[in-house]
């Protein structure tokens, strides 16, 4: 069997990812379930791309026929995840927002939190 | 055991004092964190004794939540009650919410609106069951009622919980955090008084939907 890069690559970051969620469960910012289903999710990436005769039923329900339309719609789909990834940036900059907020409301009542 | 309550409000102007009133006999202090109110709901908090924590702007229930939360902490609270601002909680259930906290059973308790024959309509059961399975699906713990805002937080829960959602997202946040510090959990059935007022506060469909999306998002890429 002769690998392509993209079968190659794939795997790989794959692999990257579902290490990555597993040190953030050990560190305690991810639970195990979190992590179970990011693994469950780039598990089945990472298997479709060595395997990609294992989808043919969704070749047959999208008419996607070729690896090279895999591809693009695995590239597209990492398009989502930047879409995505911008969105929880968005979020972030909101909690700091929010944060400003909070910190305003307890001054302003002289209860600043005691830990900071 | 210190206990304090907090109420996170959001134009009640209406509603407030007869909650403060209402739940003051069983804690020792009551905040009332106003989210950015228009209607002068500030003023009549403190008129009815509680000690008012005022964003400047709205934040959303989540972030007016944590800020009771630091407020409470900072205040030397060793147990926390939250409880909606529009009267549908009866602070009457606050003795048997709190029991399983002072006994050392629980870190955290949660209410539960369909452990009793109260009359709730079908629409709010519905998404309150969509709620469930989303908090399900997100954490992989099952409560009864995730959506409740009535809730108790013992010692450890207090000085672990961090909120970071800002919308009504907090009530699944909370179970999270409750799998991932390890809380002991304990689910008591409650009253609860639905009014026109109380329904015509509730979320809408859309941004029940919205807000599914952003839990099951957040849990995935967190």
């Amino acid at each position: 069997m002769i690998l392509t890069p993209y079968q190659i690559i794939a795997p790989l970051i794959a692999l990257v990812a579902i290490i990555y969620a597993w040190n953030l469960v050990m560190r305690h910012r991810k639970t195990l379930w979190e992590a179970a289903l990011w693994t469950i999710f780039w598990g089945a990436i990472a298997y479709i791309a060595i395997e990609p005769n294992s989808i043919d039923y969704i070749t047959i329900a999208t008419g996607i026929h070729d690896r090279e339309n895999a591809v693009l719609v695995t590239f597209l789909g990492i398009l989502f995840f930047i879409v995505f990834y911008l969105v929880m940036r968005l979020e972030s900059l909101e909690q700091r927002q929010t944060r400003l907020i909070r910190k305003m409301a307890l001054k302003e009542t002289g209860l600043e939190d005691q830990r900071e | 055991m210190k206990t304090l309550a907090v109420i996170p409000a959001y134009n009640e102007v209406t509603r407030i004092a007869a909650v403060i009133k209402q739940a003051r006999p069983y804690v020792n202090d009551v905040i009332v964190v106003d989210d950015g109110s228009t209607d002068g709901t500030a003023k009549a908090a403190r008129d009815a004794g509680a000690i008012v924590l005022q964003h400047v702007e709205n934040c959303g229930a989540g972030a007016a939540t944590m800020t009771g939360v630091e407020g409470a902490r900072a205040m030397g609270a060793e147990a926390l009650i939250t409880l909606d601002a529009d009267g549908q909680h009866d602070p009457e259930d606050i003795p048997a919410l709190l029991k399983p906290v002072r006994d050392g059973s629980a870190d955290i308790v949660f209410a539960n609106r369909f452990g009793q024959r109260n009359r709730i309509p079908f629409i709010r059961r519905l998404f309150n069951g969509i709620g469930n399975f989303v908090t399900f699906a997100a954490t992989g713990r099952w409560i009864r009622d995730s959506q409740c805002g009535f809730k108790v937080f013992g010692p450890k829960a207090l000085r672990d919980i961090d909120l970071r959602m800002s919308g009504f997202e907090f009530c699944t946040e909370i179970v999270r955090e409750s799998v991932q510090h390890r809380w002991k959990i304990a689910e008591v059935p409650i009253k609860v008084i639905y009014s026109e007022y109380t329904l015509a506060k509730g979320q809408s469909f859309a941004h029940g939907v919205k807000t599914a999306l952003k839990i099951l998002l957040r849990s995935f890429l967190r």
